[in-house]
């Protein structure tokens, strides 16, 4: 599904090149659920950011689905978020503005999906997710482990086959993250769907069959976990 | 999707309260001066529109070239009608009209003095007034026909019928009703109160009956079949006076009707523009009225960025396309601009009638005209755009990564931006406090500028009824002198405050007998000097000591013109020779702009139309003329008097003046609090982003103070710049405005100080209303939650 060549991203600063990755090069099959851990610094968001086409790198190929994607233009890019991406942040990034029910709503009405297909995906997401109660609330009314549940919904909501996941328990209290990581695992393996996070917690690696060490914008190890 | 936009925006507008309050505001109360001022440009641009031909329909002006210049004016000879009518291609009606004179007309025992004019039949076809009651076709064609306005019927008749009634003009004539007219729209150049026959003119003028090509005494008004007439009709009119007379001076040219008011200035025999060049300004300040409140609001929203860039990051990860953002954005501006102008509506409905007084005017807005709607509509999205593109394609750009990774926008080129607004904002402003300075200043020099005579305490009246009979006026001077309720009066050919009267006629030795000269008579009798306060400089004033039949006083400017040394006993004819017996300072005539004209007064009783008399400055001012009236009610009792007070007569020369001072006063200061509005905007934000940081200035030991300089002297600073690309600007505008008037004052650096000192005080006050919020914070609230 994923497929990186030789990937490398360095900023230039007075002539001097700080390099955040280095010739990474991997492959990540469809349902395979991907962590990429490391120290501050190695690279990994970055890393999760080309994957997810928010950063080009500065050298190397980019496969998404047998598509060179390494740099593409924005109406085809926002094709792909539209139909196979879905994003997870570390701070939830829920729009403020909106209640539960429409931030999970808003990734449908830009993908132009019948009303009544709406209503119908958006509660089973609720019904699923246990916030039907809470769906008429807005972000500032949840706790994190709520808001990051309608991050998830929201990201799951397109139905996309990939979903990124950037520390999605940074913020949380270590029985709401278990409770997330639980969630990625069921939908990972229930759903097919392709999960890749960052983290930092070795605990949280071990909820997927694959972990990626990286360390100063080098993989340095490419374990299968049981 | 549009519902739910319009839901976030509505969710968006409430939450931030104070942004959309001062946003709100400062557009609402920019489109309301926008279209208040729009509302005058179309009032003044309606002048003479509102007869059905009126783009067929022109006013004759008559070209006079003497040696050195053209004049134009509006008078001809009342005989040119019947040639015109004969000889002039495509002219399908033509009338004379008189210049309208407040005449006493009288039905029963009221009495009433009314505008009145005399034309010829086909002007009340020209001018379709509606006509309410009456036959159009016969109208004004008897000679004692006469057609009334609705509202002078209403007050002679009441409830009556008025058709075929005879009323009574100047208690002599007796004329017929023959029909009523709707009154004339307020913002007609022709008003009047009731029409009588040309033929009745005649009647009353009989001396028009030899009149002879040169002597000018009437309008002329005429209307084509087509306008394609126009050039050959031009060609011929050219002509007409001089065909019959060689000697006559005049060349009779169209001016079209729609351009009566607004262009109504010539030189050289050619239109150099007139009111409109006041208009454009207005237009032009409403325009950027708006614009300044526009700019707040792009000010504001794109200092909001910071809380709407991770909304914009979200919804570009979760699939919005740049333009759904931009569209979303668009359509705030479009939300908040609709609600300013509802809230414009109400400014404009509650302060309309306050304009309207200080004008002198009606302007409404007029709800069932679709081009209100058109403008309306128009306007709005106009502004929606222009305040909303901005923010919506900056808004709109944010790189999702960079806003989601831990929000740092590039401070440096977002805030140069804001900043740039801000100063465009302030240099507007500096630019009309400085022109509205030097417009009061030049006012204020004008009006205080010697008149060469003193105007306080001087009344006029006209001689009207049984004061054209001289021993009437001396009983009743006599009888006012003796009660003590005036001190002096004199008698005067034409009100002090007016122009006209003049003629070709005088020469002098040594006078070049090609040049045509203008020169401007009077006519008086005694204690003209002592009356008003004029100065005689050389020679004596008339006196009863002498006699003066064959004698004249000229004034300064004359005695330059005709380049005589001790003029005192020189001769210089005027139909007959007269001795010059005193040379007067040069006084104010007509426009207290224009340096003086050549004058010549002499003596003569019998054609004064004006007493002039001074009121006992030692005694109460009502008491006195209630004196004067009880005293002309019992001489004169048929004709409602008129004490006209010479300083308000003064004071309407200044009107135009005035209106532009008031309008600049009013409309700069608005423009100056909604910079203001912008600029509290920016210091609120400022304040939230520097909140962090003067937290750590206080806790490392910085006063109150420091922090006020530190947070004040940026803004400072944007207004120093801002009044500095101002005032080159606002220097060519007003020298440009001031070389419009022959005496002027010079432009002091005082107009620019106040600009500055006035802007920068403002900003600081703005500014503090945040800064010393943030300043007296207490730093742990604003630390502990990093």
């Amino acid at each position: 599904m994923i497929q990186l060549n030789n990937i490398e991203k360095y900023y230039a600063n007075k002539g001097v090149k700080n390099y955040v990755l280095r010739l990474v090069t991997t492959t990540i099959k469809q349902g395979e659920f991907v962590s990429i851990m490391g120290p501050s610094g190695a690279g990994k968001s970055t890393l999760l950011n080309i994957i997810g086409m928010l950063e080009e790198p500065t050298y190397g190929t980019y496969e998404f689905l047998g598509e060179n994607v390494t740099s593409l233009n924005e109406r085809k890019r926002i094709e792909l978020y539209r139909n196979h991406i879905g994003f997870v942040f570390q701070a939830y990034h829920l729009i403020d503005e909106m209640t539960v029910y429409e931030n999970i709503e808003a990734p449908l009405l830009y993908k132009k999906i019948g009303s009544s297909e709406r209503a119908s995906r958006i509660a089973d997401l609720l019904d699923r997710f246990n916030i039907v109660a809470k769906k008429d609330l807005f972000p500032n009314q949840l706790s994190g482990g709520q808001q990051q549940l309608v991050g998830i919904a929201r990201a799951l909501a397109a139905q996309p086959s990939i979903i990124l996941a950037d520390e999605p328990t940074g913020n949380l209290q270590s029985a709401q993250a278990e409770e997330i990581m639980e969630l990625f695992k069921k939908l990972n393996q229930e759903d097919g769907i392709t999960i890749i996070q960052v983290t930092h917690s070795e605990k949280n690696a071990q909820y997927g069959n694959r972990i990626l060490h990286i360390a100063d914008g080098v993989v340095k190890e490419d374990i299968n976990v049981a | 999707m549009y519902r739910l936009n319009l839901k976030i925006a509505l969710r968006n507008l409430w939450r931030n309260k104070g942004f959309t309050l001062i946003n709100l505001g400062g557009l609402a109360i920019g489109l309301a001066s926008c279209m208040i001022l729009l509302l005058y440009v179309a009032y003044e641009y309606g002048y003479d529109k509102q007869f059905t031909d009126y783009d067929k329909t022109y006013v004759l002006y008559n070209n006079q070239k003497t040696a050195s210049e053209t004049f134009s004016f509006m008078a001809f000879p009342g005989r040119l009608k019947d040639e015109i009518r004969d000889k002039v291609p495509g002219v399908a009606k033509v009338s004379r009209l008189s210049y309208a004179e407040q005449m006493l007309i009288s039905y029963n025992h009221n009495n009433f003095k009314k505008n009145a004019v005399f034309s010829d039949p086909d002007f009340i076809k020209m001018f379709d007034y509606k006509v309410l009651n009456g036959n159009k076709n016969t109208m004004l064609n008897s000679v004692d026909g006469v057609v009334l306005t609705e509202t002078l019927a209403k007050n002679l008749f009441g409830n009556e019928d008025p058709l075929n009634k005879t009323v009574k003009l100047d208690e002599k004539e007796n004329l017929r009703v023959e029909g009523v007219i709707e009154d004339s729209p307020k913002n007609s150049t022709i008003q009047l109160d009731y029409i009588m026959s040309w033929k009745l003119y005649d009647k009353l003028n009989p001396w028009t009956k030899d009149s002879g090509w040169g002597n000018n005494y009437c309008m002329m008004f005429l209307q084509l079949q087509d306008n394609s007439f126009f050039d050959r009709a031009n060609n011929v009119l050219k002509g007409t006076i001089k065909s019959h007379d060689k000697e006559a001076n005049g060349e009779p040219f169209m001016h079209p009707l729609s351009k009566w008011h607004l262009y109504d200035k010539f030189e050289n025999g050619k239109n150099v523009g007139g009111k409109i060049d006041q208009l454009r300004i207005f237009f032009l300040l409403a325009f950027c009225i708006l614009l300044i409140a526009c700019v707040n609001f792009m000010n504001l929203s794109t200092a909001k960025s910071e809380k709407r860039a991770r909304e914009v990051g979200v919804r570009k990860a979760i699939g919005s396309s740049r333009s759904n953002l931009l569209g979303q954005f668009m359509f705030e501006s479009i939300l908040l601009t609709a609600l300013s102008m509802l809230l414009a509506f109400v400014l404009i409905e509650v302060s309309l009638p306050y304009f309207n007084n200080l004008l002198g005017i009606t302007l409404e807005v007029n709800y069932s005209d679709y081009k209100f709607w058109t403008v309306f509509l128009g306007l709005t999205l106009l502004t929606a755009f222009i305040a909303g593109s901005y923010p919506a394609f900056y808004l709109s750009s944010f790189d999702p990564v960079k806003v989601l990774k831990g929000f740092k926008i590039s401070g440096g080129s977002t805030l140069s931006i804001r900043k740039f607004l801000v100063i465009f904002q302030f240099v507007f402003a500096a630019c009309l406090i400085v022109c509205t300075a030097v417009i009061y200043q030049q006012l204020n020099y004008i009006k205080n500028k010697p008149i060469g005579y003193n105007r306080a305490n001087l009344v006029q009246i006209s001689t009207e009824g049984e004061f054209s009979k001289k021993e009437k006026r001396e009983i009743l001077k006599d009888e006012l002198l003796k009660s003590g309720a005036i001190t002096a009066a004199t008698e005067y050919s034409l009100s002090l405050t007016s122009g006209g009267n003049n003629t070709y006629g005088v020469n002098w030795p040594g006078k070049n007998e090609k040049d045509k000269i203008l020169v401007n008579f009077r006519f008086t009798n005694l204690d003209l000097t002592k009356t008003t306060g004029m100065e005689i400089l050389q020679g004596r004033d008339f006196s009863k000591d002498f006699v003066d039949t064959a004698s004249v006083i000229v004034n300064e400017a004359l005695v330059k013109v005709m380049g005589m040394k001790d003029p005192v006993g020189k001769m210089i004819t005027w139909d007959q020779p007269l001795r010059i017996i005193g040379v007067l300072k040069d006084y104010v005539m007509e426009s207290p702009y224009q340096k003086a004209a050549p004058l010549l007064i002499a003596q003569n009783t019998n054609r004064a139309s004006t007493i002039i008399m001074r009121l006992n400055d030692k005694s109460n001012i009502t008491s006195s003329i209630n004196k004067i009236n009880e005293e002309i009610k019992k001489l004169n009792p048929s004709y409602p008097t008129e004490i006209r007070f010479v300083d308000d007569n003064f004071e309407r020369k200044f009107r135009d003046e005035k209106l532009l001072g008031t309008l600049s006063n009013w409309f700069g200061g608005f423009a100056i609090f909604i910079s203001c509005l912008g600029l509290l905007g920016l210091a609120l934000f400022m304040a939230e982003q520097r909140k962090k940081e003067i937290s750590i200035r206080k806790v490392l030991g910085a006063s109150t103070a420091n922090i006020l300089t530190l947070l004040n002297k940026d803004f400072i600073k944007l207004v120093a710049i801002a009044n500095l690309i101002a005032f080159p600007l606002a220097y060519i505008i007003i020298n440009k405005w001031l070389s419009g008037y022959e005496y002027r004052i010079s432009i002091s650096v005082l107009p620019f100080i106040v600009a500055i000192s006035l802007s920068v005080i403002i900003a600081i006050l703005t500014v503090s209303v945040q800064s010393v919020k943030v300043a007296k914070a207490n730093p742990v609230d604003a630390l502990k939650y990093e």
